[in-house]
């Protein structure tokens, strides 16, 4: 193959749109309001990846970043010590918190004056919050000695249904494998799988399995890039990405590269145009079968090279504006596969732990911070 | 001047809103990606969070969850409390249909609005008029994943032999449209497949049949058409079928122009041939040759590692390797 000039990658111009993007968001993004934190994370995450996060952040923000994160963090009431608690229990008013500990996507429904009660049924934490909170934290070097282990473990188990499914949050929302990531994403960072009935979990994650060899977003949904990244990143993180047949992985992998357009990018469904974010969803699932191989890197990179916006941040498609899922989700993919040699040194890009979806550096981190620490041997705190 | 209407007016200027104590929202750290809201936005969450401290369920509830819904639709709080709310007073759920069908149109990407209509139709269990409200819903948007899975769960859900009938015709005529919509093959797929058998269906070698005879017709009209087959793929393994049973229809499409220099003189109804104005050879015909190749093993080996040579170097540029 001809080696292909790529024009560079303007991290710098990228890194400055998601820096704006954590300073403030005009009224017209509103509906960000519920998924905040994951935002945050994309904005985050793009500046670690890239290596701007010391550049573009001063060491007091990063400090009140981290506390705001914080805040989202659900309390769980503190029983008996608690005259409040006591008294509400006896009058029989459903006391907030009895779904466990997670993170929830903003203080969009937290009023000034209660803001350091339990939780009300309406302001209930958020799994896909959660994990991402999580890794932003990692991102920012927390320490997690303000993390609810304990709570955490229990706001999983109240999230699972019977069908081995997570919703979104303790009282409904949505359920799909998005959110069975999530789950899985948080009990390997914790190194404690008891949140969660595993073997419903997985039986749910087969169940989402279709004829293509993708997964859908539910068990009738058709195949789609994004959930079936969760599905296999879910099956890896749990050591069970085994208990698929070679037929079936190799179906998977058929699906996945025919996925690749032929102007490089990745489509998320059959015959649907290629989109920037889908370049990390099906790359990432080739990458974590061991297939990686099977991507035209360079093909790939010159998709998102035009879907770069002059003005900085990367767009799903060539000629939209840009947002900092795609931005993120871009590098991501130009980290986990990219393009050899590219003769463009913007394109050099530390390397990804596609099951985390962060740096290695910062996964380590989560792995060896968010863990409840060891004592003497087996008694954990 | 305009006199200001009441709609105009924030809820902190109307007096029917007097009793209730807004709440403003807490925010006296640094946020992160704060979001610069309107005036009306914040009164009228100032008002929303006061309601769901107080508990208070009444009729201007649905009012002000509906105008911050407008405003945001993706507010998952305004959407369940709204939802409680329409419970407790018992409301007439036929008008909230209407306005969700407004809404819907509106804002088809927005998790919440299917969730919400999955909620009231599991109320009302009259599923009846959303087969249709949905068809007419994705004439807008063809391959709106959650239009999709909503039809796929109003006939799971309620599984009705009449919700059921009209369904394969349906399908049909959307793929009549346009036959590389995937959702809709897929929903076929879910169809014949996957959603238990109903009467009629028993036969199910008749139904391998009957779905093969359709796909095959698809691809002769449409050969370069990856969700054909991936359909055809998904059927054979479905029904246990070996890839070489398809032999005779598949290679014609994988050479690289049609068998014949002039229309056979017998259509072969059974193994439809390429169009004359196809564009041949198809990849996934040369594709699915290989696999056949491969499966047979020995001998067969060699013409597949050929025919996967020829994808690589002349037919399918992006997988080169
Ligand atoms: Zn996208």
């Amino acid at each position: 193959m001809s080696p292909t000039i790529l024009p560079p990658l303007k991290k710098g111009g990228h890194a400055t749109h998601c820096k704006r993007c954590l300073s403030g968001l005009p009224s017209s993004q509103v509906d960000l309001d519920p998924t905040k934190m994951a935002l945050s994370f994309y904005c985050l995450g793009f500046l670690d990846l890239s290596g701007e996060l010391e550049a573009k952040s001063k060491d007091w923000e990063r400090e009140h970043w981290r506390d705001w994160i914080w805040t989202q963090q659900t309390r769980e009431p503190i029983m008996a010590s608690n005259m409040h608690a006591v008294i509400r229990q006896t009058e029989h008013i459903p006391l907030g918190g009895h779904y466990g500990t997670g993170f929830r996507p903003s203080s969009y429904m937290t009023a000034t004056e209660y803001a350091t009660e339990e939780y009300s049924d309406h302001n209930t934490p958020h799994i896909i919050m959660t994990y991402t909170a999580l890794l932003s934290l990692s991102i920012l070097r927390d320490d997690f000695s303000r993390l609810d282990r304990k709570g955490l473990l229990k706001f999983l188990r109240s999230c699972q249904n019977s069908d081995g499914s997570f919703s979104s949050e303790p009282l409904g929302g949505d359920s799909d494998l998005r959110t069975t990531f999530s789950a899985f994403s948080i009990s390997s960072m914790l190194d404690d799988w008891s949140g969660m009935d595993v073997s419903s979990a997985l039986r749910f994650i087969s169940s989402c399995r279709t004829y293509e060899g993708g997964y859908g977003q539910s068990p009738s949904g058709e195949a789609l890039g994004g959930t079936t990244y969760c599905a296999l990143a879910s099956l890896q993180l749990s050591k069970q990405l085994e208990s698929l047949s070679t037929q079936d992985r190799q179906k998977t992998v058929r699906w996945l590269v025919q996925n690749q357009a032929s102007n490089g990018g990745f489509r998320g469904r059959t015959n649907k145009d290629a989109d920037a974010c889908y370049c990390f969803w099906c790359g990432a699932s080739l990458h974590v079968l061991d297939a990686g191989d099977l991507v035209d890197e360079a093909a790939m990179s010159s998709f998102i090279a035009s879907c770069q916006f002059k003005y900085g941040g990367i767009a799903k498609t060539p000629g939209e504006h840009p947002d900092p899922y795609h931005t993120y989700l871009s590098l991501a993919a130009v980290a986990l596969l990219p393009p050899n040699p590219s003769g463009e040194a913007s394109w050099e890009i530390c390397p990804l732990d596609p099951l985390l979806n962060a740096t290695h550096q910062t996964s380590s981190w989560a792995r060896a911070h968010i863990p409840a620490p060891k004592v003497d041997g087996d008694h954990a705190l | 001047m305009d006199v200001p209407t009441e709609e105009h007016l924030l809820y902190s200027q109307r007096p029917e809103w007097a009793d209730v104590l807004p709440l403003e929202q807490y925010e006296n750290i640094t946020p992160l990606a704060p979001i610069f809201y309107t005036d009306e936005y914040k009164d009228a969450t100032n008002y929303f969070r006061g309601i769901v401290k107080s508990g208070e369920m009444t009729p201007r509830v649905l009012e002000l969850t509906e105008d911050i819904i407008r405003q945001n639709p993706g507010h998952y709080s305004a959407w369940q409390y709204r939802y409680k709310t329409l419970m407790a007073l018992k409301c007439p759920l036929d008008d909230e249909l209407k306005l969700m069908d407004e809404l819907a149109v509106k804002h088809l990407k927005t998790y919440q609005v299917w969730h919400h209509r999955r909620l009231l139709v599991q109320q009302t269990r009259n599923p009846g008029p959303e087969l249709e409200f949905i068809a007419n819903s994705l004439q807008n948007d063809m391959k709106n994943y959650h239009t999709w899975s909503y039809r796929q769960w109003i006939l799971a859900y309620f599984n009705d032999d009449e919700l059921w009938s009209h369904e394969l015709d349906f399908v049909e005529s959307m793929l009549e449209a346009d036959v590389r919509n995937n959702s809709a093959w897929h929903h076929r797929f879910f169809i014949a497949f996957q959603s238990g058998v109903r009467n009629g269906d028993q036969d199910r070698d008749a139904i391998v049949r009957r779905e093969l005879a359709f796909v095959k017709e698809r691809i002769a009209v449409a050969p370069n058409n990856a969700s054909a087959w991936n359909y055809l793929r998904g059927i054979l393994d479905h029904a246990k079928t070996p890839y070489s049973e398809l032999q005779a229809f598949v290679k014609p499409y994988s050479l690289p122009q049609p068998p014949f220099g002039t229309p056979p003189e017998v259509v072969d109804l059974e193994d439809p041939l390429p169009s004359k104005e196809a564009q041949l050879p198809c990849v996934a015909a040369i594709e699915f040759m290989a696999d056949i190749y491969e499966a047979a093993g020995s001998n067969d080996l060699m013409k597949a590692t050929e025919l996967w040579r020829s994808l690589a170097n002349e037919h399918d540029t992006i997988r080169r390797r």
